[in-house]
């Protein structure tokens, strides 16, 4: 099967920083993959390059056989990739109800029928009842849930989280991996994670790739990656290379 | 600014209170025609073009929140517009008003695509940079004959209801006639922007105001509708030109173009209530007649055409940014009008 | 081709005096990403300062220069802590509009005290010197003009000297960097803004002295240079105060230029035209880096 999203070899250089080099990725149709490596290490960086907040200078992105490398964030959306920030973002001034249904306008055009779609996703994500409270006004929690629940109203083929789980309690992210977990297995979507937190990503992700300074250092299935040598090496130092 | 944005549920106020406006509105000018007081009547023709005008630029500054120092462009491109298509064509003046409407939203999207690139500061400045650049075009293209002006012919022997089908009143009853001329267009447009509001052009409006990139990343062409939202308040704006003309009969360039219809409709929304569908309506409603109270009070004498009342306008923009920025209507009315209520019953007993 | 290089020769002149009035627009900008409608109308009361003082007390604008930079630095640091502290924090509308009313309180404040009417200054050192020209190479070299460029020159690398070389610059120059960082290491934000602000104002009013001794004084005059001065700042790259001084002679040549082949009236219309242009193509400015 052809992988719905394509990353060949993309750079993208700040200045005198490479924050990708050469970093080549591929995501299935229906696969959870983590993308882990320590700060700085260009995380971010892809993720805007494949939702188009960013171009990268050499590469290519593909999604499901569409150039989508120099595309500007909306059209990437409305092929079917829809992102989570790593600093949460809302529509500050509108109230809850009113973020989603802006998601869910993409697909329906028509405010009634995105109304209706908005209250269905609020009660999956488990906002219901809070549809009139004003976005900025919400706990941080909510604000990431609120912050998914408008990206899914697009209906994107390909959700990207961004840091989902920061700055959440521990109870919190248990609630935010249930939900990662149910948009995966009800919604059937591709989902790509980045994420610090390993007792998450790893339990969830189908296959885990490994960033450092720009570049990929491996995939592989979870279990692999944490036992992989240099991906410790990676995240500790080398004070630790051969003791773990 | 605004807490919620969520679009107007008539803001509490009772039906009584609307039925009260309403008759006061439609009935504002008949004392002023049975004295002979034309000079209200036109006041009250003021206000209702601002109202309207604020309501305009509320599109782009309150709901789409970017802020235009120079939507006069469109009120003399839709002044001339209309003026040429009536004088050169004989179109009729309200046929001649939607060409208004429709060259002036060309242009705006000819003109404005390309600075959507650029946000916040830089945007404003670029609308100040158009403005600047027309001064000169208006003073000097002969198509309209530069700063000679073009003049609007009025035929002779139109009564009362003719003269609100071509907006041409030969006789007594110009003031009342621009009267209800403006009233007419006021409700149109409130009327367009509520259903605008509730829309999805309003819920994407208010999106790229709020957060321009996150908007984006949902699919919203953050470019495509700052153009929208700008060539529906220069329609607007060109409608107001319009109106305007037909009542001066004459449109020069430094009089559509004057600074007070970047400022007024600006300062209406904003004072009102920037956002709020009624703001520009209650703005519109206190800051135009302090002008015209300058005018009077100062009548010929040495402070007279000195623009004191752009002093005090001035004054009022700097208070309501420094310490009331959610205008009039954020005010606690209600609060108020709870606190009177109560108080009443206690002085009553004493 | 005289004709060209004749144009080129005013417009450098004339940009050095841009240079001055839009220098104080980037200091601003660059530290506090705040823009300021009512920034030529400190310029305007420069004018009418340096006016009032030749007509009532007989004294050359080259003299009261000094003692109206004083009194409007007091001012501009008025304004930052009268209003735009209270705006800063808030949204950028609401600072635009702040300085939108300052604008036009300012201007027509001027207007009911003194009227619209164009007032000339006369009998100052410079206006006496009019006709004394300096002929190089077949252009002509106004000596007033050329005195004034060399007054705004010296300022700016005054002012140059003082952010790049000195502590108080340096500390300028981190409260813009990283506003938190700077108050970790006792440097106080408030005053710093209060400063820049003063510091902006004095050298715009500057500019203001040196031009009414070449330009009819009048309320109107602040806001072309309002939007000049911002589109100096954003060609030369937003905060760098070289690029806005490479920008300031460019803009002066443009519009020297224009006008030597346009009608007058248009010669501003083209740097404006520019501003868009750049706004559009490379919107880090010429000079400046993303």
């Amino acid at each position: 099967m052809a992988p719905l999203l394509q990353v060949e070899r993309s750079t993208k250089r700040f200045g005198g920083l490479v924050a990708n080099r050469d970093v080549s990725l591929a995501i299935e149709p229906g696969e959870i993959v983590g993308l882990i490596g320590p700060n700085g290490a260009g995380k971010t960086t892809l993720f805007n390059c494949i939702s188009g907040a960013l171009h990268p200078d050499e590469g290519r992105i593909v999604l499901d056989g569409t150039d989508i490398t120099n595309a500007r964030p909306e059209r990437v959306c409305r092929l079917g990739i829809a992102r989570t920030w790593q600093v949460v973002r809302s529509f500050g001034r509108m109230t809850v109800l009113e973020n989603v249904i802006c998601g869910a306008l993409r697909r329906t055009g028509r405010v009634a029928a995105a109304r209706a779609r908005a209250l269905e996703l609020l009660h999956f994500t488990g906002l219901a009842g809070k549809e009139d409270v004003a976005a900025a006004a919400l706990t941080l929690a909510d604000k990431k849930r609120l912050e998914i629940t408008r990206a899914l109203a697009t209906s994107p083929r390909l959700l990207l989280l961004d840091e989902a789980m920061s700055g959440l309690t521990p109870f919190e992210t248990t609630a935010a991996v249930e939900l990662v977990r149910r948009i995966h297995s009800e919604l059937r979507l591709s989902i790509c994670v980045v994420e610090h937190v390993m007792e998450v990503v790893m339990p969830l992700s189908h296959r885990v790739v490994v960033l450092d300074h720009g570049e990929k250092l491996t995939e592989g299935p979870p279990a692999e990656v944490a036992r992989d040598e240099r991906v410790i090496t990676a995240y500790l130092g080398d004070r630790y290379r051969g003791r773990v | 600014m605004a807490a919620s944005s969520a679009p107007s549920r008539g803001s509490g106020a009772s039906p009584v209170a609307w039925v009260a406006g309403a008759l006061v509105t439609l009935l504002y000018p008949l004392p002023f025609e049975w004295s002979g007081q034309a000079y209200y009547e036109t006041v009250g023709f003021l206000v209702l073009l601002n109202a309207m005008l604020g309501i305009g630029w509320n599109i782009i500054g309150g709901w789409a929140g970017q802020f235009d120092f120079g939507p006069s462009i469109f009120f003399a491109i839709g002044a001339y517009t209309a003026a040429l298509l009536n004088i050169h064509w004989g179109w009729n003046a309200w046929l001649a008003l939607l060409g208004a409407m429709v060259v002036s939203a060309i242009i705006c999207a000819a003109i404005t695509y390309p600075v959507t690139r650029l946000r916040g500061h830089y945007f404003a400045i670029a609308t100040v940079a158009m403005w600047m650049i027309a001064q000169p075009i208006g003073a000097t293209w002969s198509l309209i004959n530069g700063s000679q002006g073009l003049f609007i012919p009025v035929a002779a022997g139109g009564g009362f209801v003719h003269g609100l089908l071509t907006m041409e009143f030969p006789g007594r009853d110009k003031g009342l006639g621009f009267y209800y001329l403006s009233l007419v267009l006021f409700v149109i447009t409130l009327l367009a922007a509520r259903a605008i509001e509730r829309s999805k052009w309003g819920f994407y409006f208010r999106a790229v105001r709020d957060d321009q990139d996150g908007a984006e990343a949902i699919g919203i062409d953050s470019r495509l509708y700052k153009v929208i939202a700008r060539c529906l308040m220069a329609s607007v704006f060109a409608a107001g030109g319009t109106v305007y003309g037909f009542w001066a009969l004459a449109v020069f360039p430094d009089q559509v173009l004057e600074v007070n219809w970047n400022i007024l409709p600006m300062m209406a929304a904003v004072v009102g209530g920037l956002g709020r569908l009624w703001g520009p309506v209650l703005g519109a409603v206190v800051l135009i007649p302090i002008s015209q109270i300058m005018t009077t009070t100062l009548g010929t004498g040495p402070l007279a055409g000195r623009g004191i009342d752009l002093i005090i306008y001035g004054a009022i923009i700097m208070v309501i940014a420094g310490w009331r920025p959610n205008g009039l209507l954020s005010l606690p009315w209600s609060e108020w009008a709870a606190r009177l209520r109560g108080r009443a019953p206690a002085a009553g007993k004493a | 081709m005289t004709l060209f290089l004749q144009a080129v020769a005013d417009g450098l002149q004339m940009g050095l005096l841009y240079a001055l009035v839009a220098v104080g627009l980037a200091i601003i900008w660059g530290l506090m990403e705040m823009i300021n409608f009512a920034h030529g109308e400190f310029m305007m009361l420069g004018m009418f300062g340096a006016w009032g003082l030749s007509v009532w007390l007989g004294w050359d604008p080259l003299v009261t220069m000094l003692p109206l930079a004083v009194v409007m630095y007091g001012a501009g640091v008025l304004v930052y802590r009268g209003l735009m502290q209270k705006v800063q924090r808030g949204e950028v509308f609401t600072q635009i509009f702040a300085t939108v009313g300052l604008f036009f309180f300012i201007q027509n404040g001027v207007v009911a005290l003194f009227t619209s009417d164009y007032r000339f200054i006369e009998g100052s050192l410079l206006t006496r010197l009019s006709g004394v020209n300096l002929t190089v190479a077949g252009v002509r070299i106004g000596i007033p003009l050329l005195v004034g460029g060399l007054i705004a020159l010296a300022l700016f690398l005054i002012l140059y000297l003082l952010i790049d070389r000195t502590d108080f610059g340096l500390a300028l120059q981190a409260t813009s960097e990283d506003r938190d960082a700077a108050m970790l290491v006792g440097i106080r934000p408030q005053r710093m803004y209060a400063v820049a602000w003063g510091l902006g104002t004095a050298l715009v009013a500057i500019a203001g002295v040196i031009l009414a001794n070449f330009f009819s004084v009048y309320p109107q005059a602040g806001l072309s240079f309002t939007v000049l001065a911002y589109a100096i700042v954003a060609l030369g790259g937003f905060g760098s105060i070289l690029g806005t001084l490479m920008a300031a002679l460019l803009v002066g040549v443009v519009q020297s230029v224009t006008a030597a082949y346009l009608p007058p009236a248009f010669k501003d219309a083209f740097v404006f035209a520019s501003y868009i242009l750049i706004g559009l193509f490379r919107p880090q400015g010429l000079f400046g880096r993303f």
